[in-house]
């Protein structure tokens, strides 16, 4: 690990003067970062340990809503009360990713800012990744990428995104928060990362000093009739090969609204308005299912290690319809 | 005039010649291939009593860094270059006033004779780097901005020689001034009024760590201290510091939960986690867990059903069961199996493991 400058500023103002010094990079629970330092993938001048910030609570919002502090652990989430009862796609997603130690640890806004699992990204010994040296090109490309994107990627990248919490939230409309030197803006989640085009190395909105001060989740009218499903190499603590949250608003067999994310096939967590717009107005079959299924992978660009994806997500999705409908063949 | 919007990181720094003693002129910052930290403050040179001390330890920390500084203030122009000794370079009446109030205006700063003052660090490349306004340290500016100084000096000479194409000299000169600037000046900030003396060991209001530190916490009931480079996880600080070899370094990369040790009853993963940031926390290992020779029931489970059999993970295994318990959220053997996915264990001796909690839940 390369060195650096350790600081853990006591308040809101002098974190955001920390954070915004080039070469800073903030601190969370450090799953992420701490591990890609070690693998030298990352080497941050200074470590910003914002955990002292109080950006630690869940409130119910004025709306029906819920406003989750960047700080709340993954664990915390998952089992809170009111997450479970009003957000059960978001802790059912948040229990599929990991394992209870680095749940314990892991942050909200550390899950946001999560860094792609590509094993190419992962070796600084390998001379080609657009992502950490751009214009280096992508050895995943010709390389080994079963794990890989088959939705978003372009010629620069095909890095999956590794969370499960983001594609839970992206169902649930998240709007991310944060607060830096200009002052405070709002980021719903489907902006909130980029597509890598031919700038993989540019991941979210996140600018330089600008610090997630928390989430907003509106009130969700999916609680009722709503899945997670991930689909893994071993029952568990895997990253998902695919996975699918969904949520439906129905009127007897009618579907009323639909929100359609997948995860463990994008290059960021992918809200599917295709999906949605092949459920609205249909009826809760599994006939219309599969036809969703297609929509939503009907823009995939697979390669020949990662082509059993597009089948896979495919049958991911319709199994999480079902399930979240109560209606399967 | 109206005051200006202040200026933010990554501006170009503007350029202003201040007026001085027989036409001369001051441009603000000085032109020149070298890092500069302006300062705007209400106060005048340190004359050779008083302000002696500061300024010798200005100058040292100076030449250490190779930045130059230049003070403007209404009671006099001064400017401090590594190598030479302080130049006044206008003393009233001779500084112009007008020329004085157009720079702070361009920095988008209030008048000085409200008190404070303000700090930017400027590049090579006449780019703000870091901005800074102080509102109450009036008559302490200089002890801060030398403590400020020796921070950054201190940051400068524990980075090792910049090795890779994306740092270079100057990048790291003015890495360093900036992280100590800011540093000193939120720990002033944050010291006023001075906080009570902690009670307990923990961090401060504001903490750093540059190079090795002291952290305490508490491990196995009793506290301990570590000398510590702030890279150091805390699976390394427990096996390799204080000799508490029990918790185990498996994949180091938080794969394997060989390292698993509870920090204020949560199960971790140690090797992932920097022993700066838990200091002050309650830390238990393998070696905590008995009672004397009377062993944690889970330990006396796994003895009794045979749960290992290398012995490599089970350390990390056993603390994993224990906040598993506590946990209460598994109650199936399916429920135990996924609770206790983040520990592997290459031999296999999952099934036993499972057996080992379930005779301790119900035992509890």
């Amino acid at each position: 690990m390369r060195p650096f400058q350790y600081l853990r500023p006591a308040d809101e103002r002098a974190a955001l003067a920390a954070a915004s010094v080039e070469g800073a990079a903030l601190l969370g629970g450090g799953t992420c970062l701490v591990d890609l330092m070690k693998l030298d993938v990352m080497a941050p001048a200074s470590v910003v340990d914002v955990t002292a910030l109080p950006y630690g609570a869940v409130e119910d919002t004025p709306g029906g809503g819920v406003r989750i502090g960047a700080l709340v652990r993954n664990s915390d989430l998952a089992y809170h009360a009111a997450i479970r009862e009003r957000y059960p796609l978001l802790s059912e997603a948040l229990l599929a990713g990991a394992s209870p130690q680095l749940r314990n640890m892991a942050t909200v806004g550390g899950n946001l800012m999560q860094r792609t699992r590509c094993s190419y990204f992962r070796d600084a010994g390998v001379g080609a990744c657009n992502k950490r040296h751009p214009s280096s090109g992508c050895a995943a490309l010709e390389g080994h990428h079963r794990m890989h994107a088959v939705l978003g990627t372009s010629l620069s990248c095909i890095a999956v995104h590794p969370s499960d919490m983001c594609v839970a939230m992206t169902a649930l409309d998240a709007v991310i928060h944060v607060r830096g030197p200009s002052g405070e803006r709002d980021i719903p989640i489907v902006d909130f990362h980029r597509l890598p085009g031919d700038r993989p190395d540019l991941e979210t909105e996140l600018g330089r000093g600008e610090i997630i001060t928390h989430v907003t989740l509106p009130a969700s009218p999916f609680a009722a009739h709503s899945r997670y499903v991930k689909v893994r190499d071993r029952a568990s603590y895997a990253f998902a090969l695919a996975s699918a949250a969904v949520g439906l608003e129905l009127a007897g067999d009618t579907i009323r609204s639909a929100r359609v994310a997948l995860g463990g096939v994008g290059t960021k967590p992918w809200r599917s308005r295709e999906a949605e717009g092949a459920l609205v107005g249909r009826a809760a079959d599994v006939t219309n299912y599969r036809a969703a299924a297609q929509a939503a992978l009907a823009g995939a660009v697979s390669r020949p290690g990662n082509a059993f994806k597009v089948t896979l997500a495919q049958r991911t999705l319709v199994r999480a319809l079902e399930l979240a409908s109560g209606r399967s063949t | 005039m109206p005051k200006a919007q202040p200026l933010v990181v990554g501006s170009p720094a503007p350029c202003i010649d201040i007026g001085g003693r027989a036409g001369s002129v001051l441009s603000l910052p000085p032109r020149g291939a070298r890092p500069t930290v302006l300062v705007f403050l209400d106060e005048a040179p340190p004359d050779g009593r008083a302000g002696r001390p500061h300024l010798d330890a200005i100058r040292a920390e100076l030449r250490g860094l190779g930045a130059m500084l230049v003070v403007a203030s209404a009671r006099g122009l001064w400017t401090f270059r590594p190598d030479d000794e302080i130049e006044v370079f206008a003393s009233p009446p001779d500084v112009d006033g007008r020329d004085l109030e157009r720079a702070q205006h361009a920095y988008g700063i209030a008048p000085l004779h409200e008190g404070g003052g303000a700090l930017f660090v400027i590049d090579e490349a006449a780019t703000i780097r870091f901005a800074h306004e102080f509102r109450e340290a009036e008559g302490r500016a200089l002890p801060l901005l030398a403590g400020a100084l020796s921070i950054a000096g201190e940051a400068l000479a524990t980075r090792p020689a910049p090795s890779r194409a994306s740092f270079s000299r100057r990048e790291v000169v003015v890495g360093a001034l900036v992280a100590g600037l800011t540093l000193a000046f939120l720990d002033a900030c944050a010291r006023r009024p001075p906080p009570p003396a902690p009670a307990a060991p923990g961090p401060g209001p504001f903490s750093t760590t540059v190079g090795e530190a002291d952290v305490t916490f508490i491990v196995n009931g009793a506290p301990r201290t570590v000398r510590v480079d702030p890279r150091v996880t805390l699976l390394d600080a427990l096996r390799e510091r204080l000799g508490l070899t029990g918790s185990k370094k498996g994949c180091d990369m938080g794969q394997c939960g060989a390292c698993t040790v509870l920090v204020d009853g949560r199960r971790i993963n140690s090797c992932l986690t920097l022993a700066v940031a838990v200091a002050g926390a309650t830390i238990v290992t393998i070696e905590g867990l008995a009672q004397g020779d009377t062993l944690h029931p889970l330990q006396t489970a796994f003895v009794e059903l045979d749960a290992q059999q290398c012995g490599y993970c089970t350390p990390g295994q056993i603390l994993s069961g224990v906040a598993l318990l506590r946990e209460g959220h598994a109650r199936t053997d399916a429920e135990v199996r996924e609770q206790m996915s983040g520990n592997i264990c290459r031999c296999g001796a999952y099934p036993h493991i499972v057996a080992a909690i379930q005779r301790a839940r119900k035992a509890v």
